[in-house]
């Protein structure tokens, strides 16, 4: 599946939101990388995946009904076997039996679970007046309480993506904080620029949140993807 | 680069104007707005309003086909309803451009405004009328006489000739602005008011006023870009801001409710922060308060581009070298210390209770000459990008020569700024000073922020580019 396909796939479902493997692989279709996975409909299934990918693994659950997974109990990290994963999809689908009755239960995401580093956010969204606008920032805190972010109207060079980097205030902490070795600043560049090259091919998307995405001293990885979509916003170029 | 010259003159340089709704009526829109063409326009004027032969002893006409010359522009004051009419007939008649005055259309918010805004969009397109307004102030030429700014003279003073052009989506806010211009004898090139904008805007002005050889800063006052026209409004603005410095104010800077937040970024990307983005992108000038735009306005205007960060400052009041010190540093520029060839130098024309460190003190006991002695020294060298003069005037040493050096000191070509802080003294010299193109601060906090944004603007050009 191209990236349009995906868009309309989902727009012709009537959703609003790509599910996480469809949105796991638009981002591969940019060149973005992302958390090994695969998507599975039942706990057998998973489990299947699950050994492919190596242990240990992460299952999320699939929906198109719900939006934050982890508020429903739709997120088990850290599973180290194949039975792990069977009864985390057990637990998902209780879960979520109980907290949203309603939502229709797709599947589940198995993802590889990656080692820790720093936790960066890029995000995309599309502004009646400029169209695709790209932002950088930190994770957790740093975005939720601080708000630390950059902005930039697309399209995003290089140039630009790096100069993003060094304008947040935390920006030291991408230099290697305490004994930390600095991050890999061409890679999280290297996908805003992919992001921005996204959203200027695919009006149909209205925002994007790769967050977080996780960056080490060589490399970075999307680990969770949300990807909205409307026919509405067909705004400019 | 801008290729084509701008389709926009005969807004601002008609051979001949036609006010529809001219009326000798006092008090009346369509007789102030004549009388200022009267007053000030040198091409053809003709009155147009069908209850009279002639007004305010010009001859009128019924319609603007009547005319028997070529009429270039049309300003059109007269009810809403009426409008779409006299386009036609200002089309029929090979009009280039017309300047909407009346109100009435989509601001009312009615159905009847809006359909009636849609018509004239029509007419206009049919014909190729450009189309500045409706429902605003139009335009003040300060260079060709044009000026539709329809609040009389004793009311709105006009600034005097000079090299500032003011685009402003607001019309009160302009003539309040140029009014205040007037008053302090800042000298003004054009203002324009485009009210709804159904066709000229900000992206087409500024490209406008970047060709324009009597327009050397550009003010923007901004609410908001039109829909899909962000590109644009980017690309131009970067574009002229490599010929031009453009200070801009945005009004609306709290978070706009009507765009729901879809995820963390567009919750993030709120209209202001966005704007802050834009600005950037484009190389403008922010101006974060009223005082600002001024303030940014002046320095731009007058002073040379600042070739480097570091700021000397010559003082008769250590107090205020010590603030002016604090606000240039923490507005991102240098206040080095006194290089030792130059202290040296310093030490042997200075009595020896001078302090030659950077800021350099004169002390109280002062005179102009102390003061011409050390500039003298510091202009001319390569390691000085900015002089500020703390000028208190209390002092008894101080009898005005020094004010007229700073004037004839401009030939060094750097940025050459003065804090004079006091009363009528001060202002007096004040208004020498500004009149002679050097830039006057009463606060230490302002001149720092302005001397900031030229340095900045510095960048811009010779770099071609903030990084």
């Amino acid at each position: 599946m191209n990236a349009g396909s995906i868009v309309e796939t989902a727009l012709r479902e009537g959703r609003s939101k790509l599910l996480e493997h469809e949105a796991m692989r638009l981002m591969e279709l940019y060149g973005i990388k992302v958390a090994d996975y695969g998507f599975a409909e039942s706990g057998r299934e998973a489990r299947e995946v699950a050994d492919k990918i190596g242990y240990p693994v992460v299952v999320k659950v699939v929906s198109p009904d719900i939006s934050h997974k982890t508020d429903v109990g739709g997120v088990v990290l850290g599973l180290k076997s194949g039975e792990e994963v069977e009864r985390a999809c057990e637990a998902i689908t209780k879960n979520v039996r109980e907290r949203q009755p309603g939502a229709r239960l797709t599947g589940f995401l198995v993802q590889k679970m990656m080692p820790p580093g720093v936790e960066v956010i890029i995000g995309a969204t599309r502004d009646q007046v400029f169209g695709p606008v790209i932002m950088f920032g930190l994770g957790g805190i740093f975005v939720e309480v601080l708000k630390d972010v950059t902005f930039r109207v697309a399209p995003v060079s290089y140039q630009d993506a790096i100069e993003m980097l060094g304008e947040i205030k935390a920006s030291r902490i991408l230099e290697g904080y305490r004994s930390q070795p600095p991050v890999d600043k061409e890679a999280i560049a290297g996908m805003i620029v992919s992001l921005s090259k996204l959203m200027e091919d695919n009006p149909y998307i209205i925002s994007v949140d790769l967050n977080p995405v996780i960056a080490y001293s060589r490399g970075a990885v999307v680990v969770d993807a949300r990807v909205i979509v409307s026919r509405a916003s067909v705004v400019n170029r | 680069m801008i290729v084509v010259l701008s389709v926009l003159e005969f807004f601002f340089n008609p051979s001949s104007v036609a006010v529809v709704g001219a009326t000798p009526k006092e008090g009346k829109v369509g007789r102030v707005i004549l009388e200022n063409f009267k007053n000030k326009f040198k091409g053809e004027i003709y009155p147009v309003n069908p209850h009279y032969q002639e007004i305010l002893g010009l001859k009128a006409y019924a319609s603007v086909q009547e005319i028997p010359g070529r009429v270039d522009l049309v300003v059109i004051a007269t009810p809403a309803r009426t409008v779409p009419g006299v386009l036609e007939d200002s089309g029929v008649k090979g009009v280039k451009g017309a300047i909407i005055i009346s109100g009435g259309f989509r601001e009312t918010g009615t159905q009847e405004g809006a359909m009636l805004e849609d018509e004239v969009k029509r007419i206009a397109a049919k014909h190729g009328i450009r189309v500045i307004g409706p429902n605003c102030i139009g335009v003040l030429d300060n260079w060709s006489g044009v000026d539709t700014f329809f609040l009389p003279e004793d009311k709105m003073r006009r600034p005097p000739r000079g090299y500032v052009s003011v685009i402003s989506q607001s019309g009160a806010f302009a003539s309040a602005l140029l009014d205040w211009m007037a008053h302090h004898g800042y000298g003004l090139s054009k203002a324009i008011s485009f009210g709804n904008k159904i066709d000229v805007d900000e992206v087409e002005l500024l490209n406008y006023l970047a060709e324009d050889p009597t327009t050397n800063v550009i003010f923007l006052y901004l609410e908001g870009v039109r829909e899909g026209r962000g590109r644009d409004f980017i690309d131009t603005a970067r574009k002229v801001s490599r010929v031009k410095p453009v200070v801009v104010y945005k009004a609306g800077k709290t978070k706009r409710g009507g765009i729901a937040a879809a995820s963390h970024t567009a919750a993030l990307a709120g209209d202001y922060t966005l704007y802050i983005t834009v600005f950037k992108q484009s190389r403008l000038l922010e101006a974060v308060s009223f005082d600002e735009i001024m303030d940014l306005v002046k320095v731009l205007s007058t002073q040379p581009l600042m070739k480097g960060r570091r700021v000397y400052i010559v003082t008769d009041a250590g107090g205020v070298g010590v603030m002016l010190t604090d606000a240039i540093e923490l507005n991102g520029l240098e206040v080095p210390e006194t290089p030792a060839d130059l202290k040296e130098r310093l030490r042997s024309v200075l009595p020896p209770h001078c302090i030659v460190e950077n800021p350099i003190d004169l002390t109280g006991d002062t005179d102009d000459q102390r003061f011409i002695t050390v500039l003298n020294e510091l202009l001319p060298r390569n390691d000085v990008d900015a002089v500020v003069v703390v000028a208190l005037p209390q002092i008894p040493g101080l009898r005005g020569e020094l004010f007229e050096y700073l004037v004839k000191a401009k030939v060094y070509g750097k940025p050459l700024l003065v804090v004079l802080i006091g009363g009528e003294l001060a202002l007096k010299y004040k208004k020498f000073l500004e009149e002679n193109g050097i830039p006057v601060f009463e606060s230490p906090e302002r001149l720092a922020r302005a001397l900031s944004a030229l340095y900045t603007y510095s960048r811009i050009r010779m770099q071609g580019g903030v990084s």
